[in-house]
């Protein structure tokens, strides 16, 4: 077992924070007070492969390793986490699925353009009622010769703004009682297709998350992704996937408060000394600094697994459950420790508080990860 | 096609800089390295020759094991092959040191090279002086601080600004110049390529009985220069504090310190009327 | 005569008026002349060069050394290596002191390769050990800290040093010199590296590093156009204008006014700091700056701790009030 990261991890590492801490840094608060999805930085990232991180070369992507992934997503989550959600999306649950139940035939239609981000991808489950409970879509999607016509309304699409590529879940029928669920790959241009207004949400405000409604909209059968009613499964090993992207997202949200805070600590001075030295701040910081390392070490197990080809669905609920929880807690620290101007927008720390607060709730809420946790360990024989 | 090197040096990253005060040393063990800034321009010069012609890219450093990560960043920007030379022999060289090992090496391993490219300056030690020493080192045309690189045939022709001079200068390959940070912005790192780079087994490990160096030989052609001690420069400063609307602010500040603006440049800046506040 | 110990300092006139570098450097040469026992000599490389041979007798010089030959007209790194490794090799100077002009900068360590010596960049300090050596200090790290070199063995002992380090001995025209006038070596090597073409610039758009006065700016000027009335500041002042990255990324400024660890290395006279709240990267090159006022709302800003003076207010506001008030005192 090897706990120190290796060489190509650590330029992975290097790279993305100097692009991160170049481009996104001197925007992210605008972008985030204005609500305005920076297209041109994005562009900028899609010539680096942010958008390929883990296609495989011949698509054109960079054929990361997952904990390279992870890495990537946590460094531009670390300075800027709307954008960090929009490449964790796009990457974890867009491309991945696409990769792994594509046909022949989707994956060389879709795949070069998703890795280069000429595409960007969406994924689309979440209705009015229907979050938590996936089986409950009320989205149709009706067999119509060779094509499928999709009615319903998709609420809460992150990248749903900007989406040239989504995956639709919808009802294809009943299996007995039990509502058959299927995933169709809808690009933006297609007839029937318009997306909502972009929704003013705490957080994440510069992904421009949106409803999106499907009236009557055609879609080609070779759009079906798998087989009729393998919506389920699909969308179960997606959000598999998903988690480790929005655990790194959590965690270099984090780390970012984490390393504003001890900045800021020894920099602010009250009672003729940094605040650093007082014991209280100093038992804080060593909280979060701790919590954050645990979690990163929970992620990185997940991804390392998930490398081996086994199953990681526990491994990576518990990372998202984990990273998450950190980060909510650890950006609440971090205004704690700002005081009066971490509750202001000068600083980045506000932002980090608002951005942290939906890691606990999208791709499957924590009550979601603990069930997942849980069913997983008691169905071991031995613990 | 062009046989290009480029040297690179790995320096601490300037955020993290874990000062020993007790010792009063720099624990560069300690602090996390990254390719020096200025040689990352002379890697996008080479870089830039690549794409418009047929050219192999060689980038060569100095230094610790860790090292190898600025030659497979620079592989991943789109070099082709590193050279890594290691030896505790060589722990604290000085440039002159440096250039003689860093020439042994190129006389070595690629000794066809047209022209070789280097930094203008390390962000951590600021010589500026291992481009210049190796040009002397292997007997070859320079020119320092070049602005722009344009090739005919095996003419190389060079660009630069210094001393408020624009020059133009000419020289014939194989040749050495180090570039200015005017131009050549590097390039951002693709992560494909980062990719690409740790499955290449093209980087060469040198050590210095592999270039034949010994003990003695680095008694002749070792370090010149010893350093005594290094220590953090001390500001001594008053560091006062003005409050208050702009206008008194700067008033009071134009008041108490006229005579350090006035001598910066090189103007009177006494107030005519009477102090208004 | 023959054994007299000898300082020399490398002749640099171009741009002469501006750059007093070599005049600074014959003054320190005569304080650390007295200190072991030697004189002081300046070398002349050139053509037509009368002039410079009187200022530098009139500015402390004892002795000059002086080639003045028509293929010597124009600097060339490789026709003056030889001119002056055939004097170092003849003459044996104990110290040679260049000024880190860019040219100084390429020729003193192509000079110091061909003479088998160390060289130390750039420094700010020389002096003289108790042991009779010349003690070097030079920057490292953006300033931010300072080495002190030795050269222990090795002769000459070189050291370049950055223009406005040392003051220079006021003018004194009746002062003597011993003027040697020596002829061109026979053996000069051909120029390998031609000059095409060359003009001398009235200005170039950047000289920040040799600015005396430089006003930097911010993410917290907040927007283009308050960022833009720097150059008004500037202009007033006579400086230049240099940015943060924030700055630059936010495209109020050009990548070549970047200042910091990836971009310049400033020395100013003094320094305006608008906005800035004093990343290291952003700091890493500014520690050389003489005199540094900053201007932030936040006091606990890093640049603020790192000021002379520290202004507690808006960024703009200030900056507004300086160009009004500098304008009424400033007068041509």
């Amino acid at each position: 077992m090897n706990f120190n990261p290796c060489m190509k991890h650590k330029l992975i590492r290097n790279s993305v924070r100097h692009f991160a801490e170049t481009e996104l840094w001197p925007i992210a608060a605008e972008i985030d007070r204005a609500a305005c999805f920076p297209v041109e930085v994005v562009g900028k990232m899609k010539n680096l492969n942010y958008f390929g991180l883990q296609a495989p070369a011949e698509f054109g992507g960079a054929g990361l390793d997952s904990i390279s992934m992870a890495i990537a997503v946590e460094e531009i989550s670390r300075v800027c986490a709307a954008v960090g959600l929009c490449v964790a999306v796009h990457n974890g649950v867009a491309l991945y699925p696409l990769l792994k139940f594509g046909t022949k035939e989707q994956k060389e239609r879709y795949l070069p353009r998703l890795a280069s981000g000429e595409m960007i991808g969406a994924f689309s489950l979440t209705e009015a009622n229907a979050g938590s409970d996936a089986g409950s879509v009320e989205t149709t999607a009706v067999k119509n010769n060779n094509e499928y016509i999709l009615n319903g309304t998709k609420i809460f699409v992150t990248n749903g703004g900007v989406c040239d590529f989504v995956l639709i879940f919808a009802l294809t029928g009943h299996d007995y009682e039990h509502p058959q669920t299927s995933v169709f790959i809808v690009e933006s241009g297609c007839r029937g297709f318009q997306r909502g207004e972009v929704e003013d949400l705490c957080g994440m405000r510069a992904n421009p998350v949106s409803s999106l409604f499907l009236e009557d909209c055609h879609v080609p059968e070779a759009n079906l992704l798998g087989k009729p009613g393998d919506g389920l499964k699909i969308g179960l090993v997606t959000l598999d996937n998903g988690r480790i992207g929005i655990a790194a997202q959590a965690l270099g949200i984090a780390q970012g408060a984490l390393e504003t805070s001890v900045k800021y600590a020894k920099e602010r001075q009250q009672f003729k000394k940094p605040i650093a030295a007082q014991q209280t701040i100093q038992n804080y910081i060593a909280d979060m600094a701790t919590e954050v390392a645990a979690a990163r070490l929970l992620l990185y197990r997940a991804c390392a697994l998930k490398d081996t080809g086994a199953s990681f669905s526990a491994e990576a609920a518990m990372a998202k459950l984990y990273c998450s929880r950190v980060a909510a807690k650890v950006t609440s620290l971090a205004v704690q420790i700002h005081g009066g101007y971490g509750y202001s927008k000068e600083y980045d720390v506000e932002r980090y508080f608002r951005d942290a607060k939906v890691t606990e709730i999208y791709e499957g809420t924590s009550e979601i990860q603990r069930m997942v946790i849980a069913r997983a360990v008691l169905s071991q024989l031995m613990f | 096609m062009l046989n290009l090197i480029v040297c690179v040096k790995q320096v601490p990253m300037v955020t993290e800089l874990p000062w020993d005060e007790k010792r009063g040393t720099l624990r560069r063990d300690l602090a996390a390295g990254m390719m020096n800034p200025a040689c990352k321009h002379a890697l996008e010069a080479a870089l830039q020759i690549k794409e418009s012609r047929p050219a192999h890219i060689t980038v060569i450093t100095m230094g610790p094991p860790a090292a190898e990560e600025v030659l497979r960043e620079a592989l991943a920007m789109g070099a082709d092959r590193g050279i890594l030379i290691g030896d505790k022999l060589f722990a604290g060289s000085d440039t002159y040191a440096t250039s003689f090992v860093l020439a042994q090496a190129i006389k070595k391993q690629c000794p066809d090279y047209d022209l070789i490219l280097s930094g203008c300056y390390t962000s951590d030690s600021e010589t500026a002086q291992v481009g210049p020493q190796l040009a002397e080192e292997l007997d070859l045309p320079a020119a320092a601080y070049i602005e722009k690189i344009d090739i005919t045939g095996r003419t190389l022709r060079v660009r630069r600004f210094v001393d408020n001079f624009r020059e133009t200068l000419e020289m014939e390959f194989p040749a050495l110049v180090t570039v200015a940070m005017e131009n050549y912005q590097p390039r951002y790192t693709t992560l494909a390529g980062l990719e690409r780079a740790f499955k290449e087994e093209n980087i060469v490990s040198l050590s210095a009985s592999s270039l034949g160096i010994s003990f003695s030989t680095m008694d002749t052609h070792g370090s010149c220069t010893k350093v005594r001690k290094v220590f953090l420069r001390k500001a001594q400063k008053e560091n006062i504090f003005l409050k208050g609307p702009a206008a008194i602010v700067v008033n009071e500040f134009l008041k108490n310190h006229e005579d350090k603006v006035s001598s910066a440049i090189g103007k009177d800046i006494k107030k005519e009327e009477n102090d208004n506040g | 005569m023959g054994n007299q110990k000898s300082i020399w300092v490398f002749g640099d006139y171009r741009n002469y008026f501006q750059n007093r570098v070599t005049l600074q450097l014959i003054s320190k040469a005569c304080d650390l002349a007295r200190r072991i026992d030697a004189e002081v000599c300046a070398v002349v490389i050139g053509h037509v060069v009368d002039e410079y041979i009187m200022e530098y007798t009139a500015h402390g010089a004892d002795r000059i050394l002086a080639v003045d030959h028509e293929i010597l007209k124009n600097y060339s790194a490789d026709t003056y290596l030889a001119v002056m490794e055939n004097l170092v090799r003849e003459r044996k100077p104990e110290i040679i002191l260049i000024g880190a002009t860019d040219f100084g900068r390429e020729f003193a360590p192509r000079l110091a390769k061909r003479l088998k010596t160390g060289l130390s960049a750039d420094c700010v300090g020389l002096d003289i050990t108790d042991e009779g050596l010349l003690l070097q200090i030079a920057p490292s790290f953006g300033g931010n800290m300072l080495a002190e070199i030795v050269t222990p063995e090795r002769r000459p002992q070189m050291a370049t040093v950055r223009p406005g380090t040392f003051k220079e001995i006021p003018h004194n025209y009746e002062r003597g010199a011993l003027v040697e006038r020596l002829p061109l070596i026979t053996n000069l090597p051909g120029q390998r590296v031609r000059l095409v073409e060359y003009e001398k610039s009235a200005e170039r758009q950047h000289t920040m590093e040799n600015s005396s006065v430089i006003v930097c700016g911010g993410r917290g000027m907040g927007n283009r156009n308050n960022f833009k009335k720097l150059h008004e500041l500037a202009k007033l002042l006579g400086g230049d204008v240099g940015a943060t990255r924030p700055a630059v990324y936010a495209g109020w400024a050009d990548h070549s006014a970047l200042v910091g660890q990836a971009g310049r290395h400033i020395k100013p006279k003094i320094l305006f700091s608008f906005g800035i709240s004093g990343a290291i990267q952003h700091t890493a090159g500014v520690g050389e700056a003489k005199f540094i006022v900053a201007v932030n709302k936040n006091p606990q800003a890093a640049m603020m701790k790192m000021a002379d003076v520290a202004i507690v207010a808006d960024a703009g506001d200030v900056l507004n009030t300086f160009i009004k008030e500098l304008k009424k005192r400033i007068r041509e």
